[in-house]
C-alpha cells in the first residue's frame, strides 16, 4: 500500500488458527502492514466505532477490514451492515473471508457493500494461495482515509 | 340415536307400505260394509213391502165382505161397489204380495194357504151376491149363516197375521244388521284414521330426526372444514419453519466442521514446511552452520509446538462439535413419556436449584406467579427447558444490578400453557433474536464460557413437546422467553399423527 500513512488491517476472525494462518500467508506475500486481530464482533465494533458507537474514533484512520461471517457473538453480516452504514467507515474496503459459499449469502454481502468476497478453501494450498493473492491485492490497492 | 340412510329409507318404505295396506283394508271394508248395508236396506224394503201388501190384501178382503154385507141388507146395487172394486183389484194385490214375499221362503206355505182361502172366500162371497141378485135371499142368508164365510175370514186373518209377524221379524233383523254394519263402518273408519295418523306421525318423526341429523352432520363438516384449513395452515407453517431450521442446521454444521478442518490441514502443511530447516540441519551433520542450527531450533521449539497446539485444539473442537450434534439429535429421537406433571412444583424445584445465585445480592430473587398447576407432558424435557432458561437468566445477567427473575404460567387459547421467564439481565440485540436459538451461536459480549448449545437444545425439546419458544428482549434492560406448550402431549401427538 503506497499511501504515506500506514494502512491497518482489521482482522475480525474468531478462529485463532485461521487468524494465525491468514497472518502467516499475508506476511509471506510481503505485506508488512499492522494487523489488528479481533476474535469477536463486539470487540471489533468497539474498536471501529468507539465506546459511544458513533464511529468518530475511526476518522482519519486508513483501514482495510478482513471479515469472517460466522462469529460467536453476532453475525458478520451485521458488522458489514454497520461498517457500510457509518459515515466514517463506509469507504474502508471490506474483504469477506469465510467458509460459507452459500450464493444468497454472497449476494447479500455484495448488496450491503462488501468489496471482495472470498471463500476459504478447505485444502491448504488453495487457502494459502488465496491469502497470498489477497496480500498482493492489498499491496496494490489504494485505501482512502476515512472522513 | 343416529339414523343411517339405509334405516331411514327402509323405515320410510315400510311405513308407506303399511299405510297403503291400511288404506286398502279400509276401502275394502267400507265397500263390503256399504254393500251389506245396501243389502240390508233391500231386505228392509222387501219386508215393508210384504207388510203393506199383506195389510192391503186383508183390507181388500174386508172391503169385499163389507160390500157383500151391505148388498145383502139393502139389495141396493150401489152398496155392492166396494165388493166389485175389491174383487177387481184382488188379483193384482195377490200378485203384489206374491212378488214381495218371494224373498221370504218361510212365507210360501202360508201364502199357498192364503191363496186357497182367498179363492174359497171370494167364491163364497160371489155365491151369496149371485143368490141375492136372483132375489134368492134365503139361499144367500143360509150361506152366510152356515159360518163358512166367517171361518174363512178368521183363517185369512190368522194367516195374514202370521205373514205380518214373519215380515216384522225380517224387518227387525234387517234393521239390526244394518245398524251393526254402520257401527262397524264407523269403527273401521275411526281405527283406520288413527292408524294412518300414527303412521304419518312415525314417518314425520323419522323424517324430522333424519333431517335434523343431516343438518347437524353438515354443520359438523363445516366446522371441521374450517378447523382443517386452520390446521393445514398451522402444519404448513411448522413444516416451513422446520425445513428452514434443517437448512440452517446443515449450513451451520458444515461451516463449523469445516473451520477446524481448515486449521488441521493448514497447520499440517505448515508443519511439513517447518521440518525443512530441521532436515537441513540434521542432513548437514557436523558441517551445520550456526544459522542452520538456530533456524532448526526455532522451528522445533516455537513453530512446531504452535502448529501441534492448533492441530490438537482443532481436533478437540471438532470432537466437541460432533458430540454436541449427537446430543441434539439424540434429544430429538428420545422417546417422550407423557405424564401428568405438577408444573408449579417443577418450576419451584428448578428455581430452588439456582436460588442461591439469584439471591446472592441484596434485592435479587426469583418470583413465581403460577396460574396453571397441571400439564400432561414429558417431565424430563420440561425440567431441562426450565433449568436451561433459568441458568441463562443468571449467566447473562447485567453486572450493574441484582438479578430479578419472574416466572409466570398462564392458560391460553384452546387450553395451551404459556410459561414466561422474564429477567432484568443484559438483553439481546434485535438482530440476534433468531440467532440465539441456532446451534453454536451466541450473542453479546463473550464474557462467560459456553458452547452455544443451550437454547438450540431448549428449542428442539420444546418443539418435540409440540410447543414453541419465542424471545422478547430490550438490549440492556432484560429478556423474556415465552414457552407455549399443548396442555396434553398425548392429544397433541394423536392430532399430529392424524
Amino acid at each position: 500500500m503506497t499511501n504515506g500513512k500506514p494502512v491497518s488491517i482489521i482482522m475480525i476472525e474468531d478462529d485463532e488458527g485461521h487468524a494465525r494462518l491468514i497472518e502467516k500467508n499475508i506476511r509471506r506475500a510481503g505485506v508488512s502492514n499492522e494487523i489488528i486481530p479481533f476474535a469477536n464482533g463486539t470487540d471489533a465494533l468497539n474498536y471501529l466505532f468507539g465506546a459511544d458507537g458513533s464511529g468518530a474514533v475511526s476518522a482519519g484512520r486508513q483501514l482495510l477490514i478482513l471479515l469472517d461471517l460466522n462469529l460467536p457473538d453476532m453475525g458478520g453480516v451485521d458488522i458489514l451492515d454497520k461498517v457500510k452504514a457509518n459515515v466514517h467507515t463506509k469507504r474502508s474496503p471490506v474483504v469477506v473471508l469465510t467458509t460459507t459459499d452459500d450464493s444468497r449469502e454472497i449476494q447479500r454481502c455484495y448488496d450491503l457493500g462488501a468489496n471482495v468476497y472470498i471463500t476459504k478453501p478447505v485444502d491448504y494450498d488453495g487457502f494459502a494461495n488465496a491469502i497470498r493473492q489477497l496480500g498482493l491485492f492489498f499491496s496494490v490497492i489504494q485505501v482512502p482515509e476515512t472522513p | 340415536m343416529p339414523i343411517s340412510q339405509a334405516f331411514f329409507q327402509r323405515s320410510n318404505a315400510l311405513l308407506l307400505a303399511i299405510g297403503i295396506a291400511v288404506l286398502v283394508i279400509i276401502v275394502a271394508t267400507s265397500l263390503w260394509l256399504t254393500t251389506a248395508s245396501e243389502r240390508y236396506f233391500g231386505e228392509v224394503t222387501a219386508a215393508r213391502a210384504v207388510r203393506s201388501a199383506t195389510a192391503d190384501l186383508l183390507s181388500l178382503v174386508q172391503d169385499a165382505e163389507t160390500g157383500q154385507r151391505g148388498y145383502l141388507l139393502t139389495r141396493d146395487e150401489s152398496y155392492l161397489a166396494p165388493y166389485s172394486a175389491a174383487a177387481s183389484r184382488l188379483p193384482d194385490q195377490r200378485a203384489r204380495l206374491e212378488r214381495a214375499a218371494a224373498r221370504l221362503p218361510e212365507v210360501t206355505p202360508i201364502l199357498q194357504r192364503v191363496n186357497s182361502e182367498l179363492e174359497q172366500k171370494m167364491g163364497e162371497l160371489a155365491a151369496t151376491v149371485e143368490a141375492t141378485r136372483r132375489s134368492d135371499i134365503e139361499t144367500a142368508l143360509n150361506l152366510v149363516r152356515s159360518g163358512t164365510g166367517k171361518r174363512l175370514m178368521d183363517e185369512l186373518r190368522t194367516d195374514l197375521s202370521a205373514i205380518l209377524a214373519v215380515s216384522e221379524k225380517e224387518l227387525r233383523e234387517a234393521i239390526d244388521a244394518q245398524v251393526t254394519a254402520s257401527t262397524r263402518l264407523r269403527w273401521t273408519t275411526i281405527i283406520g284414521a288413527i292408524m294412518i295418523l300414527a303412521m304419518a306421525g312415525a314417518a314425520s318423526w323419522t323424517i324430522i330426526s333424519y333431517t335434523r341429523e343431516l343438518v347437524a352432520a353438515r354443520r359438523e363438516v363445516e366446522t371441521l372444514n374450517v378447523g382443517l384449513e386452520e390446521r393445514v395452515r398451522e402444519r404448513t407453517d411448522a413444516l416451513v419453519k422446520a425445513n428452514e431450521e434443517v437448512q440452517r442446521f446443515a449450513y451451520i454444521v458444515t461451516h463449523d466442521l469445516r473451520a477446524p478442518l481448515v486449521n488441521i490441514m493448514g497447520f499440517t502443511s505448515e508443519l511439513e514446511a517447518m521440518f525443512k530447516p530441521i532436515e537441513a540441519y540434521v542432513g548437514a551433520g557436523a558441517a551445520a552452520t550456526s544459522e542452520q542450527k538456530a533456524a532448526a531450533e526455532e522451528a522445533l521449539r516455537v513453530d512446531v509446538a504452535e502448529a501441534i497446539g492448533f492441530i490438537r485444539s482443532s481436533t478437540r473442537k471438532m470432537d466437541g462439535l460432533i458430540n454436541a450434534i449427537l446430543k441434539i439429535s439424540r434429544e430429538g429421537r428420545r422417546e417422550l413419556r407423557a405424564e401428568s406433571v405438577d408444573l408449579t412444583s417443577l418450576i419451584e424445584t428448578a428455581a430452588a436449584a439456582v436460588h442461591h445465585q439469584a439471591s446472592a445480592e441484596e434485592g435479587g430473587g426469583i418470583e413465581i406467579d403460577a396460574q396453571v398447576t397441571r400439564i400432561t407432558s414429558d417431565r424430563l424435557s420440561l425440567d431441562q427447558v426450565m433449568g436451561n432458561l433459568l441458568d441463562n437468566a443468571i449467566k447473562y445477567r447485567a453486572t450493574e444490578r441484582p438479578i430479578r427473575i419472574a416466572v409466570r404460567t398462564r392458560r391460553e387459547r384452546r387450553g395451551w400453557v404459556k410459561i414466561e421467564i422474564e429477567d432484568n439481565g443484559r438483553g439481546i440485540a434485535a438482530t440476534d433474536h433468531e440467532r440465539i436459538f441456532e446451534l453454536f451461536r451466541r450473542s453479546g459480549t463473550q464474557n462467560t464460557a459456553g458452547e452455544g448449545i443451550g437454547l438450540a437444545h431448549v428449542r428442539t425439546m420444546v418443539r418435540n413437546l409440540g410447543g414453541d419458544i419465542a424471545v422478547r428482549s430490550d438490549l440492556g434492560k432484560g429478556t423474556t422467553f415465552t414457552v407455549t406448550l399443548p396442555p396434553d402431549l398425548t392429544a397433541y401427538r394423536r392430532s399430529a399423527e392424524a
